[in-house]
């Protein structure tokens, strides 16, 4: 098991540099320059070359890039162009929040998709598997930017029961959660009912029903457990999903989340924050992945000697 | 089998009807942020900053607008009006002496002296604290302060906008920059706390030399998202939203009894911009051309659901410097069409799908700039000139523009405070990097009346250069000026007070005050 870790570890190593290289080229290679838009037109050639050289902007693409690294392997992501914060700082005051969204989404997509996913498989053609099939198409099928004004105007607008927008309380929490958690809900579903299915159809579902087991023991006590090895790695997968999905749900509901943030700072050309945020988004879910592979490796002993 | 029996079942829809019942019956009833005598303001973007030292945004600027006071502040037409400056002289075109008002104070009850005027200045001069403003007072000299209440501004070369620039928000001595924590001002309203891309909540600062504002507290939502400030409005916990709504969403809007929908003629004017550099481009014909066929009224009409005004300069409706005179761009497309001939550009093969000539068009991303972008399109194909859109990124698009790379773009200027505009413009010399000449227009008359205008003292004399120049304009052609999109205010029917300018300020806020609820069907909290 250690060596297992430790190999999954190691590999995460050249996914991060892979991340790090290609962001900083990418955001550098885009057009638009940082101190235009911190200047303003106003501000005269003189005054941007000094500006220029106290970002380190005028120095060769390879001398930053080099720099850029020899920083974070120091722990030092940088300080935000726009705000003159230092990255890291800004990245922990809006982490926690886009955490507890995409944390709460997952939430809601495994409360729904669990039992409804084994329902649809226990009554596999039945109307409840129609009804749940047909619900995950529809929360397939709809964007999180129609979805979430929709459920803005009904619980919000019409019933007046939650808040448009903002952060800080459980309340405010609820339509960005469902909102992202129901796209995610409706692949958990489909996923459950399929491997709930095929376990139903196995020798030892049988044997259990066979010594007197109830069908719903049977799945509880023995199906489930074995069902749930896809179901936790399509999660893992699902988690960079939500947070690159939050970027867009961050923004409809004025969540002061890292999507929001990023967004802000690519329109600003905010090299260091830009970089900063994709670097924390992407390992976030190596982490999150490297956990869902530990995790599966308990449910499932096998997996460890792959 | 079923999961439930029948008598359960009928439970469980008894306790959702009931569920519904109540949750209908509190949406109904809840209380409203204006029923607490508050003011909830939906920001259409997220400021960028709140120091008045290094805000640049209009966001930021907005904000500022209600809690930091200046020297002088801009009325309506545009004039400086005095602000904590009970007046000015001007000895001489190189000095400006300012006089403060008695008893000023900032909100954390520092007294207000002639020393943090310096202060804000000094600092934004310094190079150390890369002020974007540093470039604007590149004409001071110098900044004495010979007792607590006198202010004397040195110029190193007379500069006529200098007043307009006085419109920055005092600090006391010593304040540092600090991030998203905004410095102490001295206007109407105090920052007690900011969230980043939430909210900013104030509060009425007793001390204002103008009075306390009535409404007492302020809450300033940053909301991006169009979609969620009509929700917001329509919910009530944002009751007042500027130039905030899309014009597609008013009827739906004017639909809630509780709001009201204002307007005024806007400043920020939109504008079709020429690569002169480009060899079709440079021939005033075809400019011409391409200004006759565009039918700015339709598009007025059908886009901008007529809130907007169709201009013939890019100085502001109402600005003291614009010459109402100047003949207009009328839409005629024969006329276009015999231009292009004129020009060389004739049509190959008559109403064939050959066009005289191609151009690009670059716009940003926004909704309406494509639809407009579209428009247009279209409009130029009926004279026979085929026109490919590229609508980019902002960062992207706005980086083309200021590198030349473009034939044709669309763009809008913003928050035009004085007609030196002409000078940044359309000088030879203000080619990027060092203006927003991007098109390379060259005219010595117009060099010369730009660079005599701004250093003119008298407004008369200012005036009548700046009315010259439009006429040169009108004739060039370096941009097409399109419109001028109309103020819109959203806001709940028992806000008064609030007074629409032209310049989108949020000045004015410091005077609203809450109407009582009227008593009548429809009216206080309904929905």
């Amino acid at each position: 098991m250690r060596s297992y870790l430790f190999r999954r570890l190691a590999q995460t190593f050249p996914v991060a540099f892979g991340v790090v290289t290609v962001v900083f080229l990418l955001i550098h290679l885009l057009p638009g320059d940082p101190v235009e838009i911190m200047l303003g037109e106003s501000a005269v050639p003189a005054q941007k070359e000094e500006l220029r050289r106290e970002l380190r902007l005028d120095r060769p693409i390879l001398v930053q890039y080099a720099e850029y690294l020899s920083g974070i392997s120091r722990g030092d992501f940088g300080v935000s162009f726009r705000s003159r914060e230092p990255v890291l700082r800004e990245i922990a005051g809006r982490f926690p929040a886009t955490l507890l969204l995409a944390g709460t989404s997952l939430a809601v997509s495994i409360i729904v998709a669990l039992p409804l996913g084994v329902l649809a498989a226990m009554r596999r053609g039945k109307a409840a598997d129609l009804l749940s099939g047909f619900a995950a198409i529809l929360s397939l099928s709809v964007p999180n930017f129609l979805l979430g004004p929709l459920l803005l105007l009904v619980f919000s607008v019409q019933l007046g029961l939650l808040p448009v927008s903002g952060y800080g309380t459980a309340r405010h929490l609820v339509l960005p959660a469902v909102t992202l958690g129901l796209g995610m809900a409706a692949l958990l579903t489909r996923m459950v009912r399929a491997t709930v299915l095929e376990e139903l159809r196995k020798e030892y579902v049988v044997a259990a029903t066979a010594r007197g087991r109830s069908r719903r023991a049977a799945v509880a006590l023995h199906a489930l457990r074995n069902a749930l090895v896809p179901v936790v790695t399509v999660l893992g997968l699902s988690f960079g999903a939500v947070l690159s999905g939050s970027v867009i749900t961050e923004t409809i509901f004025s969540w002061p989340g890292i999507g929001r943030l990023l967004m802000q700072a690519i329109d600003a050309r905010d090299y260091p924050l830009v970089q900063g945020c994709v670097l924390v988004i992407a390992l976030c879910t190596v982490a999150v992945n490297l956990a869902t592979d530990l995790l599966c490796a308990r449910l499932d002993p096998r997996m460890r000697y792959d | 089998m079923t999961p439930f029996p029948v008598s359960a079942r009928r439970r469980i829809a008894a306790f959702a009807a009931a569920l519904l019942a109540v949750a209908f019956s509190f949406g109904c009833s809840r209380k409203l942020p204006i029923d607490e005598g508050r003011l909830v303001i939906g920001l259409p973007g997220t400021p960028v900053n709140i120091d008045p030292r290094v805000a640049t945004d209009a966001y930021g600027e907005q904000i500022l607008q209600m809690t930091h006071a200046s020297l002088v502040r801009r009325d309506a037409a545009g004039n400086p009006v005095p602000d904590l400056a009970e007046g000015w002289t001007t000895p001489d075109p190189l000095t400006f002496v300012f006089r403060l008002r008695a008893g000023l104070r900032f909100q954390d009850g520092r007294p207000l002296t002639s020393r943090d005027v310096r202060y804000t200045f000094a600092w934004i001069l310094d190079p150390a604290n890369r002020s974007p403003h540093r470039a604007v007072y590149r004409y001071l000299s110098a900044i004495e302060t010979p007792d607590e209440r006198t202010v004397v501004f040195r110029l190193s070369e007379p500069f006529a906008p200098f007043l307009s620039t006085m419109e920055r928000g005092i600090v006391p001595e010593g304040s540092p920059a600090r991030g998203y924590a905004p410095p102490v001002g001295a206007g109407p309203y105090r920052i007690d706390d900011v969230s980043p891309d939430g909210e900013a909540v104030l509060s009425a600062f007793e001390g204002y030399y103008g009075g306390a504002p009535a409404i007492r507290s302020v809450t300033v939502k940053f909301l991006p998202d169009g979609n969620i400030r009509f929700l917001e409005l329509k919910a009530g916990s944002v009751n007042f939203c500027l130039n905030g709504v899309d014009p597609d969403a008013l009827p739906a809007v004017a639909q809630t009894r509780r709001l009201v929908v204002e307007e005024c003629p806007g400043g920020n004017v939109s504008y079709l911009g020429f690569n002169l550099r480009d060899r079709a481009l440079a021939d005033v014909r075809v400019r011409r051309a391409i200004a006759m066929a565009i039918d700015r009224e339709t598009i007025v009409r059908t886009i901008w659901k007529g809130h907007a005004d169709i201009v013939e300069s890019i100085l502001p409706p109402g600005s003291w410097a614009l010459d109402a005179d100047i003949p207009a761009v009328r839409y005629n497309p024969g006329k276009a069409k015999r231009l292009l001939d004129q020009a060389g550009y004739r049509d190959p093969d008559g109403d064939g799908p050959f066009p005289r000539l191609r151009l690009t068009y670059k716009t940003s991303q926004n909704e309406v700039r494509r639809n407009v972008a579209t428009v247009i399109q279209e409009q130029l194909r009926q004279v026979g000139i085929a026109v490919e859109i590229q609508s980019l990124e902002w960062g992207t698009f706005f980086s083309d523009v200021k590198k030349g790379n473009f034939q044709m773009y669309g763009l809008t200027w913003v928050g035009i405070a004085d007609p030196d505009i002409y000078y940044h413009a359309y000088h030879s010399k203000s080619v990027p990097p060092e203006g927003a000449n991007r098109g390379g227009y060259a005219n010595p008359d117009v060099d010369r009346l730009a660079e005599s205008a701004r250093r003119e003292p008298s407004k008369a004399r200012r005036r009548e250069m700046y009315r010259e120049v439009q006429r040169i304009l009108a004739r060039d052609l370096p941009v097409l000026p399109l419109w001028a999109g109309r103020n819109l205010l959203v806001r709940d029917r028992r806000l008064l007070g609030f007074v629409l300018t032209p310049d989108e300020s949020y000045a004015a806020v410091r005077a609203m005050r809450i109407a009582p609820p009227a008593r009548g069907p429809g009216q206080g909290t309904s929905r």
